[in-house]
């Protein structure tokens, strides 16, 4: 079975403190990672294909940088991958991402294309939907198991309060991956050492034939206004210091508003 | 008459007897060369180095037994006896070849003192036997298995010896030759043949009776535990060998790949158990015991590298053994916390502390059987280079309110490196350890800096994970940093940087990075030697001390912490029943910090155990990951009430009155 994952280098944000600069969020001291759904998508489609044979090829968008998000699925044990990497794509909205996805990945001749569910830095969940709309492939969303057959794939589909759906679809077909579906792998930094001499093919909006108006965000619908970081709740006080004046602060504060007896 | 040996006396069929030894002899150079080539694949794993262990001492640890004798005195003279009966018995046995076939010199005088030597090794032999029987049967000695071959073996070996005596004792009764007595135990054995033809009727029988079992010894010694005989003094002489790095580019499945050591190692085991009785989390009821991983470990290394599993009839099970063991490997690898207590008392320095790094090693280079929690502390690590907070900069938050010179930027120049360690800079509990430490350098005029916020980690907790490109990664960047501004000096905070910046870092070096790498505590007795550092503020206080596994055992540093806290005024220093060398780890190496286990027990309430018992109103120790496994302890185990714990760093900044600032002398004792 030959698959194809998407996957998207994303900043991890769950710990950093976030600013804000130019309408963007500042990457300076963040961290780039692969985008947790997609890690999930690449573990199912490596292990589809240690279990029953098959290549899975990977393709993303982005900047030079985010290759690393392809290393790494090759170190998982992905057999190839796509980069499409022009300053013409930035600025797309999931309707023209989905348009460039599908005529890059248009005759390769997968049987099974897999993405995320959904980015954590936009979070949309429609560039996978989109894309199958484009190749006039069958779709499910949100797979929490999938069972590649003959001719077929049946996917478990999580829906709300731990019921599920079951759902086949002839193949090929495009399905997007709920996290939890697996346990991906650990990516060791000798795993991706060992896949530094792997070319990663290069596709530029020439390669596509894409005129420049399909592109970026000439071509999108949804144009994003602003960025804005969660408000301070109203009366949330930060203290500052160390342990003990931050206690003895703490102590005055509830005693003051009678909290202690 | 001329006293002389009479060679097959009487016996007929000599040729049979040629067969069965040649047969028996097969066996043995079979099972020699399984073994020899099995250690031969080890070689090539990983090269030897020339070895610097003083070589007094390992004929010391072989001869005598000394290591044996640590191990209780009913071991050291059981083994003291056997070694010395058997081996002789075996110079006398080759004597007789040589007697027989060569030249003979086994007459007169020489002869008979001859036979008087061989009847005391076999007495030596016998009781040697006798007490290994009873010490694994009558005496209590829980250490000890009850296997089948763990019984089958010694009495078998008592057949050979014992049938030995007979022999003899009927050839004495049959023939009566004037110099009997010199063959005292067999003389004395003679007496309960009936009469001379009796004993010339049943010598054949037995005879033959004694070759069969001796020849089924000889088939049986190198497939059986005692081929360690072999590989112990090896496993010994190697003891010195440096750690093995292997570069980078290390081919797929390498780095778990055993070395010659390694591969000795596991037949050197003769499963006495020491380790599992010192071992902290084999006693502490987990599901581990550092024994049988080593004899899976035997297993797996036979199943991957002997000859005979390559012969085609084996080929399949192997396979399926393999397999078998690899889905198991998860229950074993992450245990380990890496205390060293096993290797302190393993007589034959076969302990499995590096099996299990090389096991974990192949656990992470494919992936998919590391616990997620160590996978989230991993990739941390990678990002963060902390194990702790997903966020860049964490690192320099303690330091808040105090100047220090930032040494990743320019500026002056200083004497030392304090390097802070990430738990050190970023748990709230260890973190007082710092602010301590800074303020006691200050306050004895120690010029020093840090790395601030770009301190990276300095490849420890990787190392024991077994994530060897991590670590390789961060001691690049470390080094780097150093090369930058020539640091050479360094403190550590943490037992675990010191130990592997004074000991790994300088593998990475081209140049062999002259570093001067000390425990804060060796500085801080420094610092209190050259009277740079004086405790005027009495603390009437009774502590005691738990040494840190890295400290104590890894590094051999237990005076230098105990000096310091004899040095502070008012203090008492009681001992706990585990300390020193023997100390007890509190269960936070190996990576075990940051990760839960199943079937876990928790460590550093049984240490703590130990604590109270000495009735000590604060327990000090010297280690940022102590610090939090004993802090956690006392609270989770219910020792609120009677003590306090403190790091040394942090008493010593009481004792020199260098108030808390902010709270990190929680210790209220
Ligand atoms: S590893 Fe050492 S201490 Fe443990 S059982 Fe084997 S020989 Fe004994
Ligand atoms: S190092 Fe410590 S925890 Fe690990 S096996 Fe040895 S005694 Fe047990």
């Amino acid at each position: 079975m030959k698959i194809l994952v998407l996957v998207k280098n994303v900043p991890e944000v769950a710990e950093a403190e976030l600013e804000i600069d130019q309408g963007a969020l500042d990457l300076e001291d963040l961290e780039m990672v692969v985008n947790e759904w997609d890690n999930y998508a690449v573990e199912e489609a490596v292990r589809i294909t240690e279990a029953s044979g098959g290549e899975v090829h990977l393709l993303t968008l982005g900047n030079e940088d985010d290759e690393d998000v392809l290393r790494r699925g090759l170190a998982m044990g992905a057999h190839a991958a796509s980069h499409l990497c022009d300053e013409a794509f930035e600025g797309s909205d999931p309707a023209t991402l989905a348009r460039i996805f599908a005529t890059a990945v248009k005759g390769g001749g997968y049987d099974l294309i897999l993405t995320g569910v959904q980015s954590s830095d936009l979070g949309q969940a429609s560039t996978g939907v989109l894309l199958a709309q484009e190749l006039g492939l069958p779709h499910a969303t949100m797979a929490i198991a999938l069972e590649p057959g003959a001719g077929e794939v049946v996917v478990t589909r999580e829906l709300e309060n731990n019921t599920s759906e079951k759902v086949a679809l002839p193949l090929p077909a495009l399905v997007t991956v709920q996290s939890g579906i697996n346990q991906p792998r650990y990516v060791s930094i000798m795993g991706i050492r060992k896949v530094r001499k792997m070319t990663i093919e290069q596709i530029q909006a020439d390669d596509l034939g894409l005129a420049e108006e399909a592109l970026g965000a000439a071509a999108s619908m949804v144009d994003s206004q602003s960025l804005a970081l969660p408000p301070m709740g109203e009366g949330a006080q930060m203290l500052e210091g160390g342990l003990d004046s931050l206690c003895d602060q703490a102590a005055a504060i509830l005693r003051e508003k009678g909290g202690l007896a | 008459m001329n006293p002389l040996r009479t060679p097959f006396w009487g016996v007929e069929w000599a040729w049979l007897f040629y067969l069965l030894a040649a047969l028996a002899l097969a066996a043995l150079a079979l099972g020699l060369w399984e073994k020899i080539s099995l250690w031969a694949q080890g070689r090539r794993a990983a090269p030897v180095a020339s070895h610097k262990h003083p070589l007094g001492a390992i004929l010391a640890d072989v001869f005598l037994g000394r290591r044996i004798w640590r191990g209780g005195a009913s071991a050291g003279l059981m083994h003291l006896m056997l070694l010395w009966g058997f081996l002789g018995l075996f110079i006398g046995t080759c004597a007789v070849a040589v007697d027989h076939y060569l030249v003979s010199f086994l007459q007169g005088k020489v002869y008979l003192w001859f036979s008087a030597g061989l009847e005391v090794c076999g007495l030596l032999l016998v009781l040697g036997l006798v007490l290994a029987v009873a010490r694994r049967w009558l005496l209590p000695v829980p250490r000890l298995e009850r296997r089948p071959d763990d019984t089958l073996l010694p009495l078998w070996l008592l057949a050979v010896a014992c049938g030995g005596f007979m022999v003899e004792a009927a050839r004495l009764a049959a023939t009566r030759p004037p110099w009997e007595a010199w063959s005292f135990l067999g003389y004395g054995l003679s007496g309960f043949f009936p009469s001379a033809q009796a004993a010339r009727d049943l010598f054949p029988w037995l005879w033959w009776a004694h070759a069969i079992i001796s020849l089924g010894f000889i088939a049986w010694l190198p497939w059986s535990k005692l081929a360690h005989a072999f590989a112990a003094p090896a496993s010994l002489y190697l003891q010195g060998q440096p750690l093995a790095v292997l570069a980078v580019a290390a081919e797929e499945g390498e780095l778990a790949a055993l070395g010659l050591r390694h591969l000795l190692h596991l037949d050197a085991c003769t499963r006495c158990g020491r380790c599992v009785e010192v071992c902290p989390v084999a006693q502490a009821g987990e599901p581990f015991s550092p024994r049988d991983l080593l004899r899976r470990a035997r297993r797996q290394a036979r199943l991957k590298y002997s000859p005979l599993y390559r012969l085609p009839w084996l080929r399949d099970r192997r396979q399926a053994l393999l397999e078998r063991d690899r889905a198991a490997d998860w229950d074993v690898a992450w245990y380990c916390t890496t205390c060293r207590a096993c290797l302190e008392v393993c007589p034959v320095q076969a302990a499995p502390i590096e099996m299990i790094r090389k096991l974990r090693a192949g656990l992470v280079e494919q992936g998919s059987a590391v616990p997620p929690q160590l996978m989230d502390t991993l990739e941390k690590l990678h990002r963060y280079g902390n194990p702790w907070v997903a966020k860049k900069g964490a690192k320099a938050g303690w330091a808040q309110g105090r100047d220090i010179p930032d040494l990743s930027k320019s500026g002056p120049e200083v004497d030392w490196l304090y390097f802070v360690g990430c738990t050190t800079s970023i748990d709230t509990r260890a973190q007082g350890m710092a602010r301590a430490l800074s303020d006691v350098f200050t306050h004895c005029g120690v010029s020093f800096g840090t790395l601030g916020k770009k301190e990276p980690c300095c490849g420890d907790i990787a190392r024991r994970l077994g994530e060897q490109g991590l670590m390789e990664e961060q001691i690049e960047t470390t080094q780097a940093l150093l090369n930058k501004r020539d640091l050479t000096r360094i403190i550590c905070t943490s037992p675990h940087c010191f130990d592997t910046i004074k000991k790994v870092h300088p593998l990475f070096s081209e140049e062999g990075l002259p570093l001067q790498v000390l425990h804060y505590s060796q500085m801080l007795h420094r610092l209190w030697q050259q009277g740079r550092m004086f405790f005027d503020h009495p603390l009437p206080l009774k502590v005691t001390y738990h040494d840190p596994c890295f400290l104590a055992r890894h590094n051999r540093l237990v005076d230098e912490p105990r000096g310091l806290l004899r040095a502070m005024p008012g203090l008492e220093l009681v001992e706990m029943a585990d300390h020193g060398l023997n100390s007890l780890c509190c269960g936070g190496g190996g990576g075990r910090m940051w990760h839960e286990i199943p079937g876990q027990a928790n460590l550093a309430v049984r240490r703590l155990e130990q604590a109270a018992a000495t009735g000590a109103e604060l327990v000090v120790t010297a280690c940022p990951l102590c610090l939090i496994m004993l802090e956690d302890a006392r609270k989770t185990g219910g020792f609120e009430d009677k003590f306090a714990i403190i790091d040394l760093s942090e008493l010593a900044a009481r004792a020199l009155g260098l108030a808390a600032k902010d709270g990190e002398a929680q210790a209220s004792a």
